[in-house]
């Protein structure tokens, strides 16, 4: 779980002015070596370093993962339809992230009260995650990103970012081309071609054992994991992206009351979104000589009834809290031989109308906006070194009902003292890839703001600049 | 006169393996099968008509069809070895058939080759002195003798004009360092000096 799910949980916490059951599942970004060995194509064809693609992978992705240059098991019929394609061996992939983590000042220690210590500084993960994938082709124009994760802080094994695809290609009169498909996926924006959206984009992967802020937005991982989304697509002459489709609560682990089975959700889930969440997305991309910009607009309308999460089961009707999410995002490379340059940049505006935590009291506000705005320049030499800075902020309505403050006696830390959710900061990132598939990373995080203050935010003596933290990582796939 | 005997035995030889190859022209499925795969698979990098707009990526268009052919196949059969053949080209065409080769050999040939829009540096003027002339004082033979007065190619050795300066130079260097193991262009690489192969890369790419 990286620190931005971890504030949208707990934004999504104090609206229901209770924990909130199976959000927050970690937004987590990956490549596959199963694709190269079913394309026979370096890493570097798809990817600048992983994760983030190149034009051929964005358009790989778009058509399905389904390119294959691998002998395979066909069954057609004497018209020479397709029955059947499979690769001899399946698009199978393994990958881990073995971490650890310092924060700057310890965080207090629960487990004594009355005479609070501090809990040990310096966490290892091992793994902090550990993903199987099923990444690949299973018929001539359907492919998958299925991942299955075991996470050292749930300790379980559970359904991770996936991407089901049908997709096929028209060739127009002009030599253009025509790219048309569904994606079938479980994280808005997981189906998206471009870094710059939150599900692929920077930090490719972050501590689960530091603090993260309060506020985060909607559509940036809050029900990932949680919701199965279709989505209809077009992109045209591999340039003009267009995208609509909606996204509707699949909650994982959760039961009905009634008849013990994994539905219909009723007033004891939490967080159930209202019908269906309509979801769109606008992108263009120009290629030219070694350079390709892409700029865009998405967003995301989540109606969601509190359920349980209002604080005692509740009947899926009534007052619902509205997150309303439109983006703006960029992305630049530069792809040479010996250097390479990525800045990538998404600006979210986030309108919520919180009738049913307004009437509940978990909310000061009837309405309240969010605003989210990352910015990240990456640079690689060989793509064996290289850097990313990223600097990110978040500003909003201040409530002290969706933000609070520390009760008394109580540690802070994760509260804040002014109602406020502002956080700003740097991330600065140094990798070292011995091989393509490997990744070496030291990652640090500078808080100049935590939800609301850079000094005591939480009224209990903690300064922004203590929740500062040093990532290390090792990283790899097979 | 050892070196020009080296060079027609290898004309020779590229020529008997073009001839056979394309003895039967693709019919209308081929060709249609080819565009198609050229437009929605090779297209993403070398551009829907062979006119790729970035240097890492060949351009193809109006490239001859027998040459085109003959480096398809050396990427199947794993024999072109510089490093972009190995990272990209092994695997797609490494489940090519003879017919889809040759289909996609003649739509590339079919196609009309765009100006480039660089070229024309100030190195030109010296690469044309080289492509035409050659480099006597080195021994390096005149380019137009196998690529043609106009660099549109000749037999079975490709078209140059208009081709990206960035890969012709990063060719030469691999035919240089043998990583490109063609004996015709090693002997002629290993004997320019890299301010040549910049002028004669410049001058190519501005070519019509």
């Amino acid at each position: 779980m990286s620190a931005k799910s971890l504030s949208v949980l707990g934004r999504l916490a104090a609206i229901a002015a209770c924990t909130v059951a199976g959000l927050g599942a970690a937004p987590s970004a990956f490549a596959v070596p199963s694709f190269a060995r079913q394309t026979g194509l370096a890493c570097e064809a798809c990817h600048t370093v992983f994760p983030e693609l190149t034009h051929f992978g964005r358009v790989f992705k778009a058509n399905g993962y389904t390119l294959t240059n691998t002998k395979q098991v066909r069954d057609v019929t004497g018209k020479k339809e397709e029955l059947l394609e499979l690769a001899q061996f399946p698009p199978l992939s393994i990958m881990a992230q073995i971490s650890y983590t310092q924060m700057k000042t310890p965080v207090p220690d629960l487990s004594s009260v009355g005479a609070p210590g501090v809990a040990q500084n310096g966490s290892a993960g091992f793994p902090q995650q550990f993903s199987f994938f099923y990444a690949g082709k299973i018929a001539p124009n359907f492919g998958a990103m299925f991942q299955l994760t075991y996470a050292n802080d749930g300790g379980t094994i559970g359904i991770d970012n996936s991407d089901l695809r049908f997709a096929d290609e028209i060739v127009l009169p002009d030599n253009g081309s025509l790219t048309y498909g569904l994606s079938l996926n479980n994280n808005p924006t997981v189906q998206d071609l471009w870094n710059s959206t939150p599900a692929w984009g920077f930090p490719f992967a972050g501590s689960n054992a530091n603090v993260g802020p309060l506020a985060g937005t909607a559509i940036a991982g809050a029900f990932a994991q949680n919701v199965a989304g279709l989505t209809g697509y077009i992109y045209w002459n591999e340039s003009l992206y267009a995208e609509v489709g909606g996204y509707r609560s699949a909650q994982q682990g959760v039961t009905n009351q009634l008849t013990g089975g994994a539905g219909p959700l009723d007033g004891t889930a939490s967080n159930v979104i209202q019908g269906l969440a309509p979801y769109w997305r606008l992108a263009y991309e120009h290629n030219w000589d070694r350079h390709s910009l892409e700029v865009g607009l998405y967003g995301l309308d989540l109606k969601v009834l509190p359920g349980s999460a209002s604080g005692a089961p509740t009947p899926l009707n009534g007052p619902f809290n509205q997150f309303n999410d439109v983006a703006e995002d960029l992305q630049y490379q530069f792809i040479g031989d010996q250097h390479l340059l990525s800045v990538e940049a998404t600006h979210i505006h986030e309108s919520m109308t919180l009738n049913a935590a307004f009437a509940s009291g978990a909310s000061a506000n009837p309405s309240n906006t969010l605003t989210t705005t990352e910015v990240a320049a990456t640079y690689y030499y060989r793509r064996k070194f290289g850097g990313t800075l990223q600097y990110f902020s978040t500003t909003g309505t201040t409530d002290a009902g969706l933000y609070p403050g520390t009760p008394a006696g109580a540690p802070g830390v994760v509260t804040s003292a002014n109602g406020s959710p502002d956080t700003r900061g740097w991330i600065a990132e140094v990798n070292y890839l011995p091989w393509l598939n490997v990744k070496v990373s030291a990652q640090y995080t500078w808080y100049g703001k935590f939800n609301g203050s850079s000094s005591n935010y939480d009224d209990v003596g903690r300064n922004a600049s203590d929740n500062n933290t040093l990532y290390l990582l090792l990283w790899f796939a097979y | 006169m050892a070196r020009l005997t080296l060079c027609f035995a290898g004309a020779a030889i590229l020529i008997a393996t073009g001839s056979a190859a394309l003895a039967d022209e693709p019919d209308a499925t081929a060709r249609a099968a080819a565009q198609h795969l050229a437009v929605t698979v090779c297209g993403t990098c070398h551009g829907p008509t062979g006119n790729s707009t970035q240097p890492k990526y060949p351009r193809l268009a109006a490239q001859n069809a027998n040459y085109l052919a003959a480096q398809l196949k050396a990427f199947r059969s794993q024999t072109r070895g510089d490093p972009d053949a190995i990272g990209y080209m092994w695997g797609m065409a490494s489940q090519l058939d003879d017919a889809t080769i040759e289909a996609l050999a003649a739509y590339y040939a079919a196609q009309k080759a765009e100006p480039s829009a660089r070229g024309g540096s100030t190195a030109a003027s010296r690469g044309r002195e080289v492509y035409e002339h050659g480099v006597a004082a080195q021994g390096v033979p005149a380019c137009s003798s196998c690529h043609g007065p106009d660099a549109h190619g000749l037999q079975d050795f490709p078209r140059l004009a208009g081709q990206h300066g960035q890969y012709v130079l990063k060719q030469l260097a691999s035919f240089q360092s043998n990583m490109r193991n063609v004996a015709i262009m090693h002997g002629v690489a290993q004997r320019l000096n890299l301010d040549d192969m910049d002028a004669v890369a410049a001058f190519l790419e501005a070519q019509p």
